[in-house]
């Protein structure tokens, strides 16, 4: 029996998702509105400020020094008003335009999740909290303007979210140029500790905020002998994961916990990640998940964040262009958060301010060897985050 | 939580404070009408995009083929390309009152 058994091959969880034509159709249109509005859009935001708003404020010498300036005069702008108004709506039909598939996929995937979690095919676990408790920062908004973002539970369990939030995300980053396919963040960490660390082999690997694992699985990859965990608050999403992972044939170990405080012992990882995760908690959570990675890491272990780039690292333009969303999409933390230094909140964790780094990596999957190869020399820089590079920051843990 | 997994109707609004970005907030509304309205159209278009393909293919046209219909990724790059042209013809910007006169309009070849 056993032997029959793992010649059947397991089922994934994505394929239960089966949009009508029509429901296709509107997902890759909302596609396209979003790249219209995140890419072209942008762009022309930004010519028409630079060509038309900042000569005609510099002619009356009220040139704008700081991106709240800048925010002030651009807000009423029609062109930015369209943008917003794009912006705003595409992100809200990510998920709109998903909803309705998974609501009839759902009683299929909640069966073939619960099964996977007694079976773990691959090997992987899943441990949730049923004493958890979702922290308010989380639980009084959908971040990203997803209804039930990571954490509402609509029946037993539930995977919806992990559904909502996956599918969204697809449609989110359909027409992206750099991130139609998933996990390039981790990817491209991966790599980048490769070619800068050769010899770093990780035996356990923690990612934070992991949502469905998206960001982690890469890692297991790159690191195939490593033992992979992932943490979230969530559990709807790491039921999805778990599922995902599984079908995967990747052993990777999902659990519910919050990264402020982990139930794991001092010392316990090589190597800790997380993207996309910090910005969107408060800064006194923040400092708390530094200290924790510190207190996680073995010494020689290393911590990499994917995060956005900090106020101090870009122009006051780009730092009007980020923190649209702050207010937009439901990130409240994202403009404070910015306003730190990485390498200061590293120091106040407990790392050594000589052992702390912030840079931008190129983008793995698009950047090209021999271009990397000039990256690593010095002789090229990466593109900016989001358009080619990804900013991270991080530290080493010595002694 | 109680509810079976067959009943979830997932919610379909935002917890959290909608910005406004225009001086009256009904054309915020106004503008979320017009924008789900577009991609009604261009869903409707990619319909009869498919009706198309069909017939061309000598397919008997039923609902079933509609849905059964899976487009290669020749058609899907069409496709995208009718979307991205659609777009910019549809949200096209007056000049501004900045811009010079003989300057393309804002928002046209972005």
């Amino acid at each position: 029996m056993a032997a029959r058994a793992e010649e059947i091959p397991t089922p994934n969880i994505d394929e239960l998702f089966r949009p009508t034509h029509d429901e296709r159709a509107r997902q890759s249109f909302v596609s396209m509105l979003r790249k219209h509005a995140i890419i072209d859009l942008r762009a022309a935001v930004r010519r028409h400020y630079e060509s038309e708003v900042a000569p005609a404020l510099r002619d009356r010498g009220a040139e704008p020094t700081h991106w709240r300036d800048i925010e002030r005069v651009m807000e009423p702008d029609p062109l930015h008003r369209l943008y917003s108004t794009l912006r705003y709506n595409a992100q809200e039909m990510c998920y709109l335009s998903v909803q309705p598939a998974i609501e009839r996929a759902l009683p299929e995937m909640i069966d073939l999740a619960r099964d996977l979690a007694t079976r773990n095919p691959a090997g992987g676990t899943l441990r949730l909290d049923p004493e958890f408790e979702v922290p308010r920062y989380l639980s009084a908004l959908d971040v990203h303007l997803a209804p039930g973002w990571v954490t509402a539970e609509h029946t037993e369990d539930d995977v919806s979210q992990g559904a909502v939030v996956g599918f969204g995300g697809k449609v989110f980053t359909g027409q992206h140029p750099y991130r139609k396919r998933p996990g390039v963040v981790a990817e491209s960490i991966a790599h980048w500790i490769q070619r800068t660390r050769p010899g770093f082999q990780p035996r356990r690997i923690l990612d934070l905020g992991t949502t469905a694992g998206k960001n982690l699985l890469p890692y297991k990859s790159a690191f195939p002998q490593s033992e992979a965990h992932g943490i979230d608050c969530g559990a709807p999403v790491l039921r999805y994961g778990h599922a995902l992972a599984e079908h995967e044939g990747i052993a990777v170990h999902f659990s519910q916990q919050n990264a402020e405080h982990t139930r794991f012992p001092d010392g316990h990882f090589d190597l800790i990640v997380s993207s996309f995760f910090l910005h969107e908690i408060p800064l006194k959570a923040t400092r708390n998940v530094l200290r924790e990675c510190h207190r996680l890491l073995r010494p020689g272990g290393l911590m990499v964040h994917m995060e956005l780039p900090d106020a101090a690292s870009v122009s006051e333009y780009d730092n009007f262009f980020w923190n649209w969303d702050t207010h937009n999409n439901n990130e409240p933390f994202y403009t404070n958060y910015r306003e730190q230094d990485p390498l200061r909140l590293c120091a106040e964790a407990g790392f050594l301010p000589a052992d702390a780094f912030k840079l931008t990596i190129p983008d793995a999957a698009s950047f090209g060897e021999e271009r990397y190869a000039r990256f690593l020399k010095g002789e090229l820089a990466a593109p900016p985050h989001g358009s080619g590079g990804w900013f991270i920051f991080g530290a080493e843990r010595r002694g | 939580m109680s509810k079976a997994p067959t009943e979830v109707s997932l919610p379909r609004t935002t917890r959290g404070k909608r910005p406004v970005f225009f001086d009256d907030p009904a054309i915020d509304q106004m503008m979320t009408f017009l924008i789900e309205l577009t991609t009604e159209v261009a869903v409707l278009r990619e319909r009869l995009d498919t009706v198309e393909r069909l017939l061309d293919a000598g397919v008997p046209v039923t609902r079933e083929a509609i849905e059964a219909y899976q487009p290669q990724a020749a058609v899907d790059a069409e496709r995208n390309a009718w979307r991205d042209a659609y777009l910019k013809r549809v949200f096209r910007m007056h000049p501004s009152a900045n811009a010079q006169a003989g300057d393309p309009p804002q928002g046209s070849g972005v």
